[in-house]
């Protein structure tokens, strides 16, 4: 299920707040969160809750072991064993077929070389990817080691535990709740309507980034990102065309991940649980480290503390840790080559920036925004496409075989002003068909909390207009992005697929 | 205390819509019931129904699929909501007087539950009918298909209708009259180029037929008449002007004599939005409505239909004048029957069995002033064995009439080549992967 779904607003989202709400106490509640978040795991695909039931549990048990054992060995090897384990997981389920493609192509090459009959030792994994397993595998791994270091106590309570991995607020695309942050809330958590409206607003404003915004950008990305080809290297895009699909690919995976991270914080609040944020006005940013401190904070966070810091962080060896981690960043979003390059590309410019740091330092603000947008619009176009060579389904249903994806984004083939065949007339039209929707980017991606800081007095008064106006607000929130879902024909998630 | 009321209005809001659903129940304005089963009107399509709960359904994650359409479906006040979305899909920006437009399409029914009424799996072959992965153009607030057909996948019909020749041969006339798409008349210099791929395509019928079957040449016909509109602008069928003008080229080819329209009494429909304008939901296409005229001949008929499996024939009209506003389309025939069979008073001793689409509806009715029966058959739909038809029935012609769009997909040609050899019992067809119809209608170069 998804949250920008009218069965989740108007159906699930309810039924879920009406029965938590029937009693006060938390026992009730945590197995009312937790039924309900376990419908809503296996809504669509019910067979990959047996998977999350086993790390729940594989995790439980070894959280307790770990802090029984605490300073012995064991607890080491129990540690150990959930490391492994979850990776194993995320191995067989996410990795499966990345991996056996690899070695098939390598002992193909292998026999070629060497006249030999080498055959991959096991089948090619067919199965789809379970959701949200990169988001729940990384929780575990980050409570127990939590319990490890001692930051923690182990949770006994095993439905306890199995509703901090299913939570459905936060299960199926993030952010990375870790176990410290809501340990007391799980058992003392205290629920207000102050924390309840914050949550109705924040969640009303997450569904119109991700129903308004990143909707109506990914139209514009279909229509800009899908060439056709037409034969003698030919194809129905100019290469301005084909960039303005990056950029509107930019904006829509920027206000649909940041919109669910929203809605999903919002959903916590009206449980009574408070995530930490996940974004801060990432286009924002003056730097490619400042953009990753802005952007899915959760999963920087995690990486700094369970690996970069572990490997010797900033002290010992600091570029090599800062490739590894963003390697590793780049991987975590899929199993392609594309996304370890991903990775590779920002490791490489968080060195260079290290490296430069005086001279960005004084350099003109405005140049460093403009050379960090260039950069992440840039990064977009590797993350769009699923491989670096033939992705796209008209490609592969057309006689062409042999060219990349890439080359009308770089005008390879001569479309770097105009298209030859000139067959896509809409472009200024649909520049001026969407003029207020860009306005609305922009003013949307303006860190206007940072801009006008708490003491401000302007920021005051508006902030007291809109305590009045917030009913109003959220409720128009609300009601544009339901008349859109009733005729929504597009409306997918990109991360959802990580 | 604003946050005690921002917090119950907000719960209200999303509690009110399930109330509002057990409220309204069935009063809705916006259905329309057809031997029980309730349809959308405006989308002309079933409206899905609370699925019952099975653990098999569940599992495979059908169930919760189908209960998501039926959210979608029966939501309170749907039709407002989606006609408010068109009015707030507005504020995107400056709406440009005229601008060229394209549009791509979706299948908004990717996710629709595959059964058949006994419960077996099916593939719906509208899946193709509708999908226009190449997107769609708008000009002037008319709606064209952004492609011209493919001369391959021309020459995989022409085979086709040439196995059924050979088979037949010495019993049956065999004729085909494939209309092009409406991309062939769009009115812009820019565009001609769909014109030429559209005479190729169907020239490539006529180059690869055999065994005495007859290529009627739709697309001249229709070319020398590309001044007028042809094609409804709001919907993807043609404009009975259009279905008429095939009709003349049909007689040329069977050896008939047209019946002149001012022979024909006349009748007009108007204010028609049709398919395109739901697909595309474009303020300059809901601006320019489509006005149906449409023309019956003088001949007294006794219509049968029946459904997919069997010869148990219900009543049925070949002029269904009550239809409008989204079904106008839906005049003849009443809409896409399975199998009809129509009587004339016509005593010629001819018969003949059409195989269309619903692009076929439309020219199928001309042709009753020639015929002293007519079977029509939706290849689609029907399940009954089309050569036992022939064969029982003495059927002199067959008339190949699909739309351009089935003759382009394999899928559908090789739907047409098994109407006759079906037993007309459901067999589920292979779960072998299904090509996009339009994925192998290239936009080429012209």
């Amino acid at each position: 299920m998804v949250f920008s779904s009218l069965t989740f607003i108007y159906v699930f989202l309810p039924l879920s707040l009406l029965f938590h709400y029937l009693s006060r106490n938390t026992l009730y509640r945590n197995i009312v969160l937790t039924v309900f978040s376990l419908i809503f795991y296996a809504w669509g695909e019910p067979m990959w809750i047996i998977l999350l039931l086993i790390s729940s549990f594989y995790d439980y048990f070894n959280g307790i072991l770990v802090e029984r054992f605490h300073g012995t060995w064991k607890a080491k090897l129990f540690l150990v064993l959930s490391v492994v384990g979850n990776l194993g997981i995320l191995l067989a389920y996410k990795y499966g077929g990345f991996i056996w493609e690899n070695i098939d192509w390598m002992l193909k090459n292998f026999n070629d070389w060497f006249n030999m009959s080498l055959v991959t030792p096991f089948e090619k994994p067919t199965n789809t990817l379970p959701i949200g397993i990169s988001f729940y595998t990384f929780q575990t791994i980050s409570y127990v080691v939590d319990v490890y270091r001692g930051d923690t106590k182990a949770q006994r309570n095993p439905l306890n535990f199995l509703m901090f991995v299913s939570l459905f607020h936060q299960l199926v695309a993030g952010p990375i709740v870790r176990y410290v942050t809501i340990a007391d809330q799980i058992e003392n958590r205290r629920v207000d309507w102050n924390l309840i409206s914050s949550g109705v607003g924040r969640f009303c404003f997450g569904l119109f980034k991700k129903v308004v915004v990143a909707n109506i950008a990914s139209e514009l990305v279909d229509k800009y990102m899908i060439y056709t080809y037409h034969g003698d290297g030919n194809f129905d895009l100019s290469s301005y065309e084909a960039w303005f699909g990056i950029v509107m690919f930019s904006v829509q995976i920027y206000f649909d991940f940041s919109g669910y991270s929203d809605m999903a914080i919002g959903l916590g609040r009206m449980f009574g649980f408070k995530y930490d944020e996940n974004f801060k006005h990432p286009y924002a940013a003056q730097s490619v480290a400042d953009f990753y401190r802005r952007w899915h904070i959760s999963l920087g966070t995690f990486l700094r503390d369970y690996v970069y810091f572990p490997l010797g962080g900033g002290r010992k060896n600091r570029y090599r840790n800062i490739i590894i981690v963003w390697i590793l960043t780049g991987f975590w979003h899929g199993a392609s080559w594309n996304f370890v390059l991903w990775g590779l590309y920002f490791g490489c410019f968080m060195v260079l920036e290290k490296l430069l740091e005086n001279v960005l330092k004084k350099t003109p603000r405005i140049i460093r925004h403009a050379y960090t947008l260039i950069l992440i619009v840039f990064s977009r176009a590797l993350f769009y496409f699923d491989s670096l060579y033939l992705s796209n389904t008209h490609f592969e249903n057309s006689d062409f075989k042999h060219e990349s994806d890439w080359s009308p984004l770089f005008g390879f083939m001569g479309n770097l002003f105009n298209s030859p065949n000139a067959v896509n007339p809409a472009f200024y039209g649909d520049l001026m068909m969407h003029l207020y929707f860009f306005i609305l980017v922009i003013l949307l991606c303006i860190p206007w909390d940072e801009i006008f800081t708490e003491e401000n007095r302007f920021r005051l008064k508006v902030e007291r207009i809109f305590y009045f106006a917030q009913p109003a607000v959220n409720f128009a929130l609300l009601a544009i992005a339901t008349t859109l879902l009733v005729n929504a024909t597009h409306n997918p998630f990109i991360y959802f697929r990580f | 205390m604003m946050n005690l009321i921002n917090s119950l209005v907000f719960f209200a809001s999303i509690s009110s819509m399930v109330v509002m659903y057990f409220l309204i129940g069935e009063n809705r304005s916006d259905i329309e019931f057809h031997n029980g089963n309730a349809y959308l009107t405006e989308e002309k399509r079933k409206l899905t129904v609370m699925p019952p709960f099975t653990f098999e359904d569940y599992i495979s994650g059908d169930w919760a699929k189908t209960f998501d359409l039926f959210v979608n479906d029966n939501f309170p006040s749907r039709v407002s909501f989606m006609e408010w979305s068109v009015e707030l899909r507005k504020l995107r920006g400056i709406e440009v007087e005229n601008q060229e437009k394209i549009v791509y399409i979706k299948p908004k029914n990717k996710n629709l539950p595959k059964f058949d009424d006994q419960g077996n799996p099916i593939k719906f072959l509208d899946d193709y009918d509708e999908s226009y992965s190449g997107g769609l153009l708008i000009i002037n607030g008319r709606v064209y298909p952004r492609s011209g057909g493919s001369t391959k996948m021309a020459a995989n019909f022409a085979r086709m209708v040439s196995e059924y020749a050979a088979q037949l041969e010495g019993e049956v006339r065999v004729l085909t009259a494939v209309p092009p798409l409406s991309s062939a008349f769009i009115p812009a210099e820019e565009y001609r180029h769909y014109n030429s791929q559209n005479q190729q395509s169907l020239e490539a019928i006529r180059k690869n037929l055999t065994n005495g079957a007859i290529f009627c040449d739709v697309f001249t016909e229709l070319n020398n008449h590309a001044g007028e509109q042809l094609y409804f602008g709001t919907d993807h069928h043609w404009k009975p002007i259009g279905a008429y003008y095939a009709y003349v080229a049909f007689c040329k080819g069977a050896g008939f004599t047209p019946v002149p329209l001012e022979k024909m009494e006349k009748r007009t429909k108007t204010n028609f939005l049709g398919t395109m304008y739901q697909l595309t939901q474009d303020p300059s296409v809901k601006k320019n409505p489509d006005v149906m005229d449409y023309y019956i001949p003088k001949v007294k008929t006794d219509a049968l239909r029946y459904s997919e499996f069997g010869f148990k024939g219900v009543a049925a009209k070949v002029f269904e004048h009550g239809c409008s506003g989204g079904t106008t389309y839906s005049t003849f025939l009443g809409g896409d029957r399975p199998l009809m069979k129509i009587s004339t008073d016509v005593k010629n001793g001819r018969k003949a069995l059409v195989i269309k689409n619903s692009m076929g509806n439309a020219f199928s009715v001309y042709l009753i002033s020639h015929y002293e029966e007519l079977w029509i058959v939706d290849l689609r739909y029907s399940k009954q064995n089309m050569i036992e038809i022939i064969r029982t029935n003495n059927i002199n012609d067959l008339i190949f009439a699909p739309g351009m769009n089935h003759v382009m997909n394999p899928n559908t040609v090789n739907m047409m080549r098994r109407l006759g050899t079906q037993s007309g019992v459901y067999i589920p067809p292979k779960p072998s992967p299904i090509v996009d119809s339009t994925a192998v209608i290239p936009d080429t170069v012209p």
